[in-house]
């Protein structure tokens, strides 16, 4: 007895094992647990929602409490549909103690136009159980934690109906009486899930949880001490919201790939220019740089009053260090560089005229390749194996990359081209002449765009060659699809 | 110092010939002959015969060039895959930028050819392609002179004499072989590039007359496609 009382006290409690020399030993820890003062103090509310919403996404309401509930800590969670959760062991003496902070809570609650249910237990699956059992419990012993939980329904935990039925029909229907049972049985009948929820709930492991954070936009208007209408002038104007941008930016870590500044006008609606950017972008000059060349192709219809700063959602940015040699020397960066390149032309033509290639696994010539993100890797081509066909002879296993890779022409015309006819040959600019044997490419049936075609390659009068295909199926017309170039 | 110079002096006034002295005179360092280009810095072309024909032994590694062919799809592409294919799959490749290509180019054939795709960058060039030349310019400019593409290509109808100078010095600024594909009719003007070729198919290969190249070789150089880079015609 006293061998097993020890080993109870010094062996750190291990989550799923069960502890096969205690097959009696219910749940819940051992009672003589030292009685610290807890490390962390959980304020759980959940908030009477009005409406039901069950969608993965919080509700809206809820989101605005935890915007508000920030004040109180930064460690702060949403536990969707309805709950929340606050740690606020640190702010404690900040705001009264528990009864202040309970009622400052309260009073938030009330102003998002929700009534909430607060309790306050050393665990956070612990606090968010109670409030949601509709009881404002106040634990601060770790001791008495269990016997606090112990008259609370099971139904609080939010379990499946059925593990509730099963379990109410063999008479458990709190979490005291769950908690008696012993663990390998409860584990293997009702799942380590739940046990392991259980093992939360008393603190026995622990439960880290997602920390709630409110990814505020950049938005900033500028009233001009004159109008404006040159656009250097503008962009010198625009200077200093760019400065605060990038020290919002940076006091974030963050970066902005998509930003629009709207230029006010006296009577006619703001002119818009939005920018797209590669990569997370913060450097206050680099986006000057940009937004005058988006600048420089906006027709402004009247002179400019105020401009204003808007940016999209931040996104977490590393910072790289910097190269070792400038650009221009040799052994310059290029790495860091090619974003540039990329923003700068798509701040100039437009955002969707700088792309990548990629090449799909595909039998038909129109589905092999795909236009992404440039840089983006192109590891869809390797990673499938198809069973050996006309164009996947490199996911074929053991045959040479290059080997039996058929013929395939540098350029693809975007539509096949209709070829005339003479004496049921083909022609383009003048006779065309066959060479060699057809490859045949009939696939697709499945998405509906199916395609019949015995492809040739053909030599023209000036002695390109030329890759058309003719229909297997009536009326055999012949077509165009590519130029080896 | 100044007595190589007053032997200089000495050699160049003509009072008889005297080739081993002239000889001597020319392997001086301070002297560089236009035929003598070793200095240029190339990428080579992946064909040994026209590797021997081109200043450096290949491609420059900056500075634009022309590739004239009377037709589009000659060969002319064909003839820059090996390079292509070494530029992009090396450490520390740079982007391949293809300003307004006239056709789409064709993912599996390039990535047959031993390209990496990823280091594509394709700029799409404007539906109404005739008025915005100058855009296209504007962007192949940039691609050259930001010095984060390895190569860029374009296809110029018409591109005036003084572009295409700053082009090739955007080029040279960049450190980024410039391609410019030209009509064959535009030989007949003069040109700022540093190489100009022409392209004419042969069977299962082409011929390249080489119209300019700084310190090269002239005449016609004939080229065989090498057989895995999937482009020979005849089976």
């Amino acid at each position: 007895m006293r061998v097993r009382r020890s080993a109870d006290l010094f062996a750190p409690p291990l989550p799923t094992r069960t502890p096969p020399a205690a097959p009696l030993k219910g749940i819940a820890p051992p009672s003589a647990s030292p009685a610290a003062a807890p490390a962390e103090l959980w304020l759980g509310v959940q908030v009477a929602a009005g409406a039901k919403q069950t969608g993965p996404d919080s509700p809206p309401a809820l989101r605005h409490l935890a915007t508000l509930a920030q004040r109180f800590t930064p460690r702060l969670s949403l536990e969707p549909p309805d709950g929340l959760l606050l740690e606020v062991k640190g702010s404690l003496h900040l705001f009264g103690g528990v009864d202040g902070i309970r009622r400052e809570m309260a009073r938030e609650c009330a102003r998002c136009g929700l009534r909430g249910t607060l309790a306050l237990a050393p665990t956070p699956l612990a606090a968010l159980t109670a409030a949601r059992a509709d009881r404002s419990l106040l634990v601060l012993d770790p001791a008495q934690l269990i016997g606090q939980l112990s008259p609370l329904p099971l139904a609080a935990l939010r379990w499946p109906q059925k593990l509730l039925e099963r379990l109410a029909s063999i008479g458990v229907r709190t979490i005291g009486q769950a908690l008696r049972l012993p663990r390998a049985g409860f584990a293997q009948r009702f799942g380590a899930a739940q046990l392991g929820e259980l093992d939360r709930l008393t603190g026995r492991v622990s439960d880290p949880r997602e920390r709630f954070e409110v990814r505020t936009r950049f938005r900033r208007r500028r009233e001009l001490p004159c109008e404006l209408e040159n656009h250097a002038a503008l962009l010198e104007a625009l200077g200093p919201l760019l400065t605060a941008l990038e020290q919002f930016l940076e006091s974030r870590q963050c970066g902005v790939l998509e930003l629009e500044c709207r230029l006010w006008h006296r009577g006619c609606p703001p002119s818009r220019c939005a920018l797209r950017l590669a990569a997370p972008l913060a450097d206050a000059r680099r986006l000057a740089e940009l937004i005058g060349e988006r600048l420089g192709t906006l027709a402004l219809p009247e002179p400019v009053r105020a401009c204003e700063l808007r940016s999209g959602l931040p996104v977490p940015r590393v910072p790289s260090s910097a190269g070792l040699w400038q650009p221009g020397e040799h052994g310059g960066l290029s790495e860091a560089h090619s974003p540039r390149l990329i923003e700068r032309l798509r701040a100039r033509l437009g955002s969707d005229v700088v792309k990548g290639l990629a090449v799909l696994e595909d039998h038909r010539p129109e589905a092999a390749w795909c236009v992404r993100e440039p840089g983006a890797c192109s590891e869809v081509a390797h990673c499938r194996p198809l069973e050996g066909g006309l164009g996947s002879p490199a996911s074929r296993p053991g045959a040479p990359r290059n080997a039996a890779r058929p013929r395939r022409p540098l350029w693809l015309l975007p539509l096949p081209r209709r070829l005339t006819e003479r004496d049921g040959l083909p022609r383009y600019r003048g006779g065309l002449r066959l060479l060699g044997e057809p490859e045949r490419i009939e696939t697709g049936w499945w998405d509906g765009a199916e395609v019949a075609r015995d492809y040739y390659i053909a030599l023209d009068t000036h002695g390109r060659r030329l890759w058309l295909f003719r229909e297997r199926h009536p009326p055999h017309r012949w077509f165009l699809h590519g130029v080896f170039g | 110092m100044s007595s190589d110079f007053s032997e200089c002096g000495a050699a160049l006034l003509p009072q008889e010939d005297r080739p081993q002295e002239l000889a001597r005179l020319l392997a001086h360092p301070f002297i560089w002959r236009a035929g003598h280009a070793a200095r240029t810095q190339a990428w080579p072309t992946g064909f040994p015969a026209l590797d021997e024909g081109l200043p450096g032994g290949g491609w420059p590694r900056s500075g634009l060039i022309e590739i004239l062919s009377s037709r589009f799809g000659m060969g002319e592409l064909a003839l820059l895959m090996p390079v292509l294919a070494t530029l992009t799959c090396r450490a520390g490749a740079r982007w391949c930028a293809w300003m307004a290509p006239p056709l789409q180019p064709f993912a599996p054939a390039l990535e047959a050819c031993g390209i990496a795709l990823e280091r594509m960058l394709i700029v799409r060039g404007a539906p109404h392609a005739r008025r915005s030349n100058h855009k296209e310019l504007w962007a192949f400019e940039q691609a050259l002179g930001s010095g984060a593409c390895d190569i860029a290509f374009a296809w110029a109808r018409q591109p005036p004499p003084r572009q295409i100078r700053r082009l090739h010095l955007a080029a040279q600024r960049g450190g980024t072989l410039g391609v410019l594909f030209r009509p064959s009719w535009a030989a007949r003007e003069a040109s700022p590039a540093v190489l100009r070729v022409t392209v004419e198919p042969l069977a299962g290969g082409a011929r390249v007359r080489l119209l300019k190249s700084q310190g090269g070789a002239r005449g016609a150089i004939e080229l065989k496609w090498a057989s895995q880079a999937a482009l020979a015609g005849h089976p």
